[in-house]
């Protein structure tokens, strides 16, 4: 019993970079047991910048910290026999296994899942690919913008007169880490109807290739090929079908629409919202706003928007019910009211960075809730606790393992 | 052998995008997904109507939006008109027989129907009640309307995404509303594997836009650790170079490419043919190729523009360096590598429908031992108001007719949709929202009869 979501489980994230380390974090920040298993050198993601105060470090990488909070870590090299017996081991002890090696990688040491299943019939492993276990790409390379790239989204994102653009963040890593972790979740219920684990094949590029269902829905219905459209124009509406692009304001920018709830809204009304009655204009249609507006209608409502402030702009918009937004600075985010008051962020006291202000809860869990049970751990930092605590391992053996290089 | 979830009853009170994905991957994870919708209200499709082959359906209209089946498939479908007391009986019995509830209607909406959480639980004391809304229950911005394609904006990724001499640029898609659902589908879960432990079941609150802050969670550290606020980087990486999307022959056909280390570099070299000022101080290692990235660029995109985009990725790949294609809609469907994994599935329409077989998006995942599929097109307005009021519910068939003559369920809406207009692909072209119209779209998917 545990008043925490998934206190039941154990997981074990052999996973580098951003997506499975998030799926992982997931897991942990909402109760379950995540081991962490690095290399001697610790995981190569805590080279990822940016660093607390700009200090390279291995202990120091903010997206490390943050991908990380709740997990306990081990060492173990597991290239070595040694390190593979040990691994075997321990797979009989977890849930699941969260890992994002090369297609045949950990096969080829004698620990992949068919190795592993035979241990441990009810493990659930997830693997993390750029393209799968399958197909004629199975070996290729992947990264950010290759799955940006090859998923569609970049071909539809941007100027049509410009290069494809993709996020300046990279969200497609983030979204596989949220893909991974439902997937494991569904596999980790199915084993009360199935009695077993089972293997999950999931593909970082294809995790992008689904973020839009109308793509591959309207090619298949009617034949069309999308195209980076001109009414994405930012910072201007020129030639576009709607005024909702990102429009600039006096401190920087805003989502600005004409929709007000689920209908749009009246040009009248508009210019009400802004404070401008003066531009009203008893010619232009006075129940909806047309689908095109003439262009000098843009100029004069973007002339009027430069006079905004982005916050009030977007409070009272949004307080009247039109559909808004403001293009929110880290600073914003931070230090804005709204996530502080939902308690979005939490305080960790980590034992090399010190005490520092970390995004936490996602979704509220009224029943469950999410909780910093632990700081980021430090590399190994639990090799102690578990291979001795909990795999009956005893220390001296411990050390001889770290002399061999196998911890 | 069935779904990884199929053990699971759910009701799905939702609608537009977000939720209605998390809903349609647990009905093709084997759950049993009943959306309720009313017929008294137009019955959005979470998108433009898109007819099969864009001509207008001879019957049901209502029921033959392509893009209402790619959101709402593999789930039964009732109608459920709130404004007659009956029905919300009704909701409340199969509350009673099911372990899930999701809705995203806005704050205050079902509890005026007698339908929070606090009323439900008394009559299901371990249902999950899932509500979903742009800002959350609390905080002084939990009466704004949210939707998905707002909330790159506000969630703190737009800082980052757009050309830096221009200004920030939404994605060509609605970004936060699919990674919601999915996000959702692991909330829900993490509640049934909480009540399967406890027997307890309980309320979630899941606000779109924290969803998205904690997708810049790296980001956000910068700024409170160091200070630092994100900045448009284009197609740059913070410390990948080259690193953009480069011109190949053709019309509008480009290539990402991302190279790292040294290594890397002198593939690139190699396959380039180590042309001279590949090799000049300048970019002789990441840190002064990443400081002359314009130069760089410039160079590249000469050499790129002479190969078609696809053959030069494989080229690229074999030498090593890691790039992409960058891939236009039909070209994504017809990847070969598409073919190996569950991204894209073939659904084939009753015959009456006149809609044959389509291709929709499926997951992006295998499962070795569960498999998950779409198990049904998108239901029929009311489709299903027999199986689940009368087999599920145990209404009889006098009690049914009587709730169709109230008003109560309906198989059509009232008053009724007009159809959706046909569109004008050539207009559409000429406007440039566009790339092109194919007609052969059927034979290269291998969808035609």
């Amino acid at each position: 019993m545990s008043s925490n979501a998934l206190g039941g489980f154990r997981i074990l994230e052999l996973s580098t970079g951003v997506a499975g380390p998030f799926a992982g974090k997931l897991f942990a920040d909402y109760g379950a047991d995540v081991v962490k298993l690095e290399p001697l050198s610790g995981d190569e993601a805590r080279n990822l910048p940016p660093f607390f105060h700009d200090h390279p470090h291995p202990e120091k990488s903010l997206s490390f910290l943050y991908l990380n909070t709740n997990k306990r870590s081990i060492t173990l090299d597991i290239r070595t026999a040694q390190g593979q017996q040990m691994l075997t081991s321990l797979a009989g002890k977890f849930d699941a296994i969260i890992e994002s090696y090369p297609p045949g990688y950990l096969d080829n040491l004698g620990v992949g899942y068919s190795d592993l299943s035979k241990v441990n019939p009810n493990l659930v492993m997830t693997s993390i690919t750029p393209y799968g276990q399958k197909g004629p790409y199975r070996d290729y390379p992947g990264d950010d913008i290759i799955y940006e790239a090859m998923g569609g989204i970049m071909y539809i994102s941007g100027a049509h007169d410009r290069a494809p653009l993709k996020h300046g963040h990279p969200q497609s890593l983030y979204i596989a880490g949220i893909t991974a972790a439902y997937a494991t979740s569904s596999a980790l219920f199915a084993r009360i109807s199935i009695a077993k684990g089972q293997h999950i094949d999931l593909s970082m590029r294809d995790v992008s290739a689904a973020h839009h269902h109308a793509t591959p829905t309207r090619y298949s219905f009617v034949g069309t090929v999308e195209r980076r459209a001109p009414k994405m124009e930012a910072g201007s509406p020129k030639g576009g079908a709607h005024f909702e692009g990102i429009v600039p304001v006096q401190d920087g920018y805003v989502g600005a629409t004409f929709q007000r709830g689920i209908q749009r809204g009246s040009y009248s009304d508009y210019v009400k919202l802004l404070n401008r009655e003066d531009l009203d204009d008893p010619d232009f249609p006075p129940i909806e706003f047309p689908a095109r507006i003439p262009s000098d209608k843009d100029e004069l409502l973007l002339s009027a928007l430069k006079d905004w402030s982005k916050f009030d702009y977007f409070n009272k918009a949004a307080s009247e019910s039109w559909v808004a937004a403001v293009v929110q600075t880290s600073q914003d985010l931070v230090e804005g009211e709204h996530l502080n008051e939902r308690g979005f962020f939490s305080e960790m006291d980590h034992p090399v960075v010190g005490k520092i202000k970390i995004p936490g809860e996602i979704f509220r869990l009224t029943g469950s809730p999410w909780a910093l049970r632990r700081a980021t751990p430090l590399i190994g930092q639990h090799n102690k606790e578990i291979y001795c605590g909990e795999f009956g391992i005893c220390e001296e053996e411990l050390v001889q393992l770290r002399r061999q290089a196998v911890i | 052998m069935d779904g990884p979830l199929s053990s699971l009853r759910i009701i799905d009170s939702t609608t537009v995008l977000a939720m209605p994905t998390a809903m349609y991957l647990m009905g093709d994870m084997g759950a049993e997904v009943v959306k309720v919708e009313t017929h008294t209200r137009g019955r959005g499709g979470g998108g433009g109507v898109t007819y099969a082959d864009n001509v207008p359906p001879n019957n049901n209209h209502w029921n033959r939006d392509g893009s209402f089946h790619a959101l709402h498939r593999s789930k039964l479908g009732i109608t459920l008109n709130y404004k007659i007391p009956e029905t919300i009986e009704a909701f409340k019995d199969l509350v009673r027989v099911s372990d899930v509830l999701a809705e995203n209607n806005r704050p205050g909406t079902m509890e005026r129907l007698g339908l929070g959480y606090e009323e439900l639980r008394k009559i299901k004391p371990d249902l999950i009640y899932f509500s979903f809304s742009g800002f959350g229950y609390s905080g002084p911005w939990k009466n704004y309307q949210g939707i998905g394609r707002m909330f790159e904006l506000t969630s703190g990724v737009s800082q980052f995404t757009g050309y830096p001499d221009e200004g920030p640029r939404r994605v060509g898609s609605a970004w936060f509303d699919p990674p919601n659902g999915w996000m959702a589908v692991f909330a829900i879960l993490a509640a049934i594997h909480h009540r399967n432990q406890t027997g307890k079941g309980q309320w979630i609150d899941h606000s779109m836009y924290q969803m998205g802050a904690s997708t810049v969670g790296d980001a956000l550290l910068d700024y409170i650790a160091n200070g630092r606020n994100g900045k448009l980087m284009g197609n740059r990486h913070t410390s990948k170079a080259p690193h953009g999307a480069y011109k190949c022959s053709g019309d509008d056909n480009w290539i990402a490419i991302s190279v790292e280390s040294d290594n890397q570099w002198d593939a690139l070299k190699n396959v380039m043919g180590n042309p001279e000022w590949a090799n000049e101080d300048k970019f002789g290692d990441v840190i002064v190729r990443w400081h002359n990235q314009d130069d760089l660029d410039s160079h590249i995109k000469q050499w790129t523009r002479n190969f078609e985009h696809r053959d030069l990725m494989n080229t690229l790949i074999e030498a090593g360096v890691p790039s992409g294609a960058v891939l236009n809609p039909k070209e994504v469907l017809s990847d070969p590598n598409m073919k190996e994994t569950s991204i894209f599935e073939k659904l084939e329409f009753p015959a009456e429908t006149g809609m044959g077989t389509r291709v929709f998006l499926g997951r992006p995942w295998s499962m070795s031992e569960t498999p998950s599929y779409i198990r049904s097109p998108g239901p029929d307005l009311g489709g299903d108001n027999e199986y689940v009021l009368g087999d599920l519910l145990g209404r009889t068939g006098t009690e049914i007719a009587q709730l169709y003559e109230l008003g109560g369920i309906g198989k059509e809406p009232e008053p009724m949709d007009k159809p959706g207009t046909i569109q004008d692909f050539t207009r559409e072209i000429d406007q440039g929202t566009l790339r092109s119209y194919d007609t052969e779209y059927k034979k290269l998917l291998g969808i035609e009869p």
